[in-house]
């Protein structure tokens, strides 16, 4: 029954049906929407105890983050006067519109810790050797791109947590050697936080960096196909070069009968063999919109269960006890409120050293991380290759590092940025100074 | 000889079209940088100096701090050094929210990640008798405006 109504149901859409391989490939490869995958992508590739389809997730939130983003445009007012009434009216006089914002808070914050983790992923699997250093470089960039789209869209709602978060943000710019009181100036469109700064920030947010973005996933995704899928098939390959062949047998009819033989090898030039790959459509696409649909319904149900937060409107005078940056920044503010270094007369500002020296040494070491990496091909697409141990250790203790920062910022510093231990009481602060 | 004319002419040809182009990428990058700014001015009236009681008076939409003592007055800026969040009198010192820095009373730090004292602006009476803050010239730390009995 099921399959006479699967047949049905081919027919009414499908006046034509693949018969051959190569008809197969051609229905991908011809068709509008499927023309960008491969015809065929390897198995391995398709592991999902291997990816996670982090990368997948990553590329969904930002879809998810462009579609409700633009729905918000709809409403948002970005001038100083309006902006802060516009994200109330968002969230009490429009229908939905509170559902729209938290959702868009959420994958916003989603999307930091997704693409972080895959980047972890890809470190532990060693899978930036050879020409996917490229991409390598091209993901940590796209890394970047996501903290500056958070922290572009923080300033959006003009309220305390946004105004001062961009004070100490483009205060952090200004310690830069040389050109930092320009880049702070170009910021701002001033020397004070204004309508000037808040019109930047959004045509930013709104444009240059999403366009940014989006161009450069493109060229990701680009040369994961140049560069033959994920690194989990150099293992494929790998022992597909290391294995025996078996010598294929021919006959051929001579004078005297049939007589017995064997013929040339012939190995794709993929290293991969027909049992190792898969069409992309069904097998990819369906993936994808599977794990689509659950990031989508994970960033529903947190826009559901939790109001993305807003504070009081932004009041230039007063800054809030305390004032915390968002979750993924709480580490850089650990790190500048307690990096001035003081020899004699002579002061380092925390500003520069923890805020651009020690994260701009950081993201050097992670950039340039495959060429420093000499361990031997045969780590790349493994899982935690026990020769890469020390790499790996490396990469999770500064992961670790990182956590242990955000986590004191988070939790334990109560007003004037002191440390309170849990269930010691914090002093009560008048709203007000 | 011909040949040559029109390979120099195809180079100039070629030259300012693209010298053109570069030129137009400068002046767009050049418009970034505002020209006219719509701030406050750096120099500013408060309120006259008998409305200020003895100690330490935040003004609010100045970010400031006026500290009276008898008749002698100083402006401290509420505006920490470190990374431009508002410090708070409390009592004895300033503390700043934002990265936890601490200052004495007359501004010089405590503790903290702040790299130098909070700056004191020059003070002075307006000919109709107000306050006048210049924020943007700083004085030393023992400079005191005499006002009323006591100025010589």
């Amino acid at each position: 029954m099921g399959d006479k109504i699967k047949a049905l149901w081919r027919k009414t859409l499908w006046a034509w049906s693949p018969e051959s391989e190569r008809e197969s490939s051609e229905s991908i490869v011809k068709n509008f929407w499927l023309h960008w995958f491969p015809a065929k992508v390897a198995r391995a590739s398709m592991d999902w105890n291997y990816s996670f389809w982090l990368g997948t997730a990553s590329a969904s939130l930002l879809m998810i983050l462009t579609v409700t983003g633009v729905m918000l445009m709809f409403y948002y007012v970005p001038s100083t006067e309006r902006a802060y009434g516009s994200i109330k009216d968002l969230e009490y006089a429009v229908s939905f519109g509170r559902l729209l914002r938290n959702q868009h808070r959420w994958a916003a914050e989603g999307m930091v810790a997704v693409v972080y983790i895959h980047m972890a992923r890809v470190f532990f699997t060693g899978a930036y050797r050879g020409t996917r250093a490229i991409n390598w470089v091209v993901g940590v960039i796209l890394f970047l791109a996501t903290l500056l789209l958070s922290f572009t869209g923080y300033l959006l709602p003009w309220d305390q947590l946004a105004f001062w978060a961009i004070t100490v943000g483009t205060s952090i710019a200004k310690q830069a050697p040389v050109v930092g009181p320009t880049i702070q100036f170009i910021l701002l469109g001033g020397n004070e936080i204004g309508q000037q700064t808040l019109l930047r920030f959004y045509v930013l947010h709104v444009f240059l960096l999403p366009v940014f973005v989006l161009v450069l996933f493109a060229y990701h995704m680009w040369r994961v196909r140049k560069d033959g899928g994920l690194a989990a098939i150099e293992r494929v390959r790998h022992e597909r070069a290391m294995a025996p062949k078996a010598i294929s047998k021919t006959k051929s009819y001579s004078l005297f009968g049939i007589t017995p033989g064997t013929s040339v090898q012939v190995m794709s030039s993929t290293g991969l063999e027909e049992s190792d790959q898969v069409f992309s459509s069904p097998n990819m696409s369906r993936r994808i919109a599977l794990v689509f649909l659950v990031v989508f319904n994970i960033t529903l149900l947190a826009a559901l269960m939790f109001n993305a937060p807003l504070e009081g409107l932004a009041n230039p005078s007063v800054t809030p006890n305390p004032a915390k940056a968002p979750w993924y920044f709480v580490w850089l503010q650990e790190l500048v409120a307690s990096t001035t270094v003081r020899l004699g007369g002579f002061t380092v500002s925390g500003a520069l050293l923890g805020g651009i020296l020690l994260p701009g040494f950081l993201l050097a070491v992670l950039t340039l991380w495959p060429f420093i990496d000499r361990s031997s091909l045969r780590t790349e697409g493994r899982w935690l290759a026990p020769e890469r141990r020390r790499q790996n250790v490396t990469f999770a203790l500064a992961t670790l590092a990182i956590i242990v920062l955000i986590m004191i910022g988070v939790y334990l510093r109560g007003p004037y940025w002191r440390i309170y231990w849990p269930g010691q009481p914090r002093p009560e602060m008048p709203r007000l100074y | 000889m011909d040949s040559e004319r029109r390979r120099i002419l195809r180079f100039i040809g070629k030259g300012s079209v693209l010298a053109a182009f570069l030129g137009q990428i400068g002046a767009a990058g050049r418009a970034f940088y505002p020209n006219v700014l719509y701030e406050p001015p750096s120099r500013f009236k408060l309120k006259r100096p008998n409305d200020y009681p003895d100690g330490y008076t935040f003004v609010e939409a100045h970010r400031l701090f006026v500290i009276r003592q008898k008749e002698a007055f100083h402006v401290i800026s509420g505006i920490c050094t470190h990374l431009g969040c508002t410090v708070q009198w409390k009592d004895t010192e300033f503390d700043c929210p934002c990265h936890g820095s601490r200052f004495r009373p007359d501004g010089t730090v405590i503790s903290g990640p702040a790299p130098r004292p909070l700056d004191w602006f020059a003070t002075t009476v307006s000919p109709d008798g107000f306050l006048e803050v210049d924020s943007a010239t700083d004085v030393a730390r023992d400079f005191r405006l005499l006002v009323g009995k006591g100025k010589a």
